[in-house]
C-alpha cells in the first residue's frame, strides 16, 4: 500500500477535513450510453467455471487491506445533491464537504 | 497518456470538453503538513536530497526545509521561505509559481544547481527553479503526463498557505 494512503487510513482520514466540492458535473449522453453498454458487457461475461481453484483468502496483514468506503462516507456532509437531465446530457448538482 | 481499461472513461479522457460540457466544479482541498510530508517522504530514494519537508504558516507563506549533499561543499541545509504566486488560469496565466523570499545565500549556487539537476533528470519539462522562484508550467507538465486534453478545463488553480496546511483551490469548467 502506498505510504500516503496508509497514512490517511491510520489517521482516520483526518487530513481531508476541510475538503469542499461545489458545482455541477455534466456527462454527455454519449458517455452515459457507452457506460451502460460497458456495464451490460461486464454482466454478460461468463461465470467462473466450477472446477476453478477457489480464490486465495484475504491477506492476513490488515494494514495492507483497502479502507472501508463507509468510513470516508460517514465523514461526508452533503448539503445539496440533485440529479436532472437536459437535452443531450445528465447533470448532477452537488455541494458537499468533509 | 496512461489509458484506463474502461472504454467510457477512455472516451471521456480523449475528449473531456465534449464529454463533460457544462461541468462547472469548484474543489477546495486542504493539504495538511502531515500529509504533505508523507508525500515528500515517499519520494524516490538514492538522491542527493537527504531531507525535504514543508511547514505551512499563516499569512500565505510556507517554509521548506532542505538538506542536500552538494558537490565540493558537502552537506548543505537551508530553510527557505516561499510565497505562493497568482492563480493559474488557462490560457492566460500558465505558471504555478512560488517566490523564494528568504533562505538562500549568494554562495548557494551549487545547491541551486544541484536541485535544478535533480529536477531536470527526474521531473518532466515545465518545472523551473532559480535562486528567487520555483515555478511549474502547468500545461507543459500535464501535456508531458499525457493529460493535455484536460488543460482547457482549468479555469483556476491556486495554492495558498495557512497555519499547518496548504490549500489547493481548483475550478474546473468545461464549455
Amino acid at each position: 500500500m502506498h505510504p500516503v494512503l496508509k497514512h490517511l487510513i491510520e489517521t482516520d482520514f483526518a487530513d481531508l477535513n476541510g475538503t469542499h466540492v461545489e458545482g455541477q458535473i455534466a456527462l454527455s449522453d454519449d458517455i452515459i450510453n457507452m457506460g451502460l453498454h460497458e456495464v451490460l458487457s461486464q454482466l454478460r461475461q461468463p461465470a467462473v467455471p466450477k472446477d476453478t481453484a477457489p480464490a486465495p483468502p484475504p491477506a492476513a496483514n490488515t494494514s495492507e487491506s483497502m479502507p472501508d468506503p463507509r468510513v470516508l462516507l460517514s465523514k461526508l456532509k452533503v448539503e445539496h445533491l440533485k440529479y436532472r437531465t437536459e437535452v443531450g446530457k445528465t447533470v448532477l448538482e452537488i455541494k458537499a464537504g468533509v | 497518456m496512461p489509458m484506463p481499461s474502461s472504454p467510457s472513461l477512455n472516451a471521456l479522457l480523449r475528449n473531456p470538453s465534449a464529454a463533460l460540457a457544462d461541468t462547472d466544479l469548484k474543489i477546495t482541498l486542504p493539504l495538511t503538513r502531515a500529509l504533505l510530508n508523507e508525500v515528500l517522504a515517499a519520494r524516490p530514494a538514492g538522491t542527493p536530497i537527504r531531507e525535504l519537508y514543508i511547514d505551512p504558516e499563516a499569512g500565505n507563506r510556507f517554509r521548506v526545509h532542505l538538506s542536500a549533499n552538494a558537490p565540493v561543499i558537502g552537506t548543505v541545509s537551508r530553510q527557505l521561505m516561499l510565497v505562493p504566486g497568482p492563480a493559474v488560469s488557462f490560457p492566460d496565466q500558465p505558471w504555478l509559481s512560488f517566490d523564494i523570499v528568504s533562505g538562500l545565500k549568494f554562495l548557494d549556487k551549487p545547491l541551486i544547481n544541484l536541485v535544478q539537476g535533480q529536477i531536470e533528470s527526474r521531473l518532466p519539462k515545465g518545472v523551473d527553479v532559480s535562486s528567487s522562484y520555483v515555478r511549474i508550467h502547468v500545461p507543459a507538465l500535464m501535456t508531458h503526463l499525457g493529460y493535455q486534453q484536460l488543460v482547457p478545463l482549468i479555469n483556476k488553480l491556486q495554492v495558498t498557505s495557512e497555519a499547518n496546511r496548504l490549500i489547493l483551490s481548483l475550478h474546473l469548467n468545461a464549455q
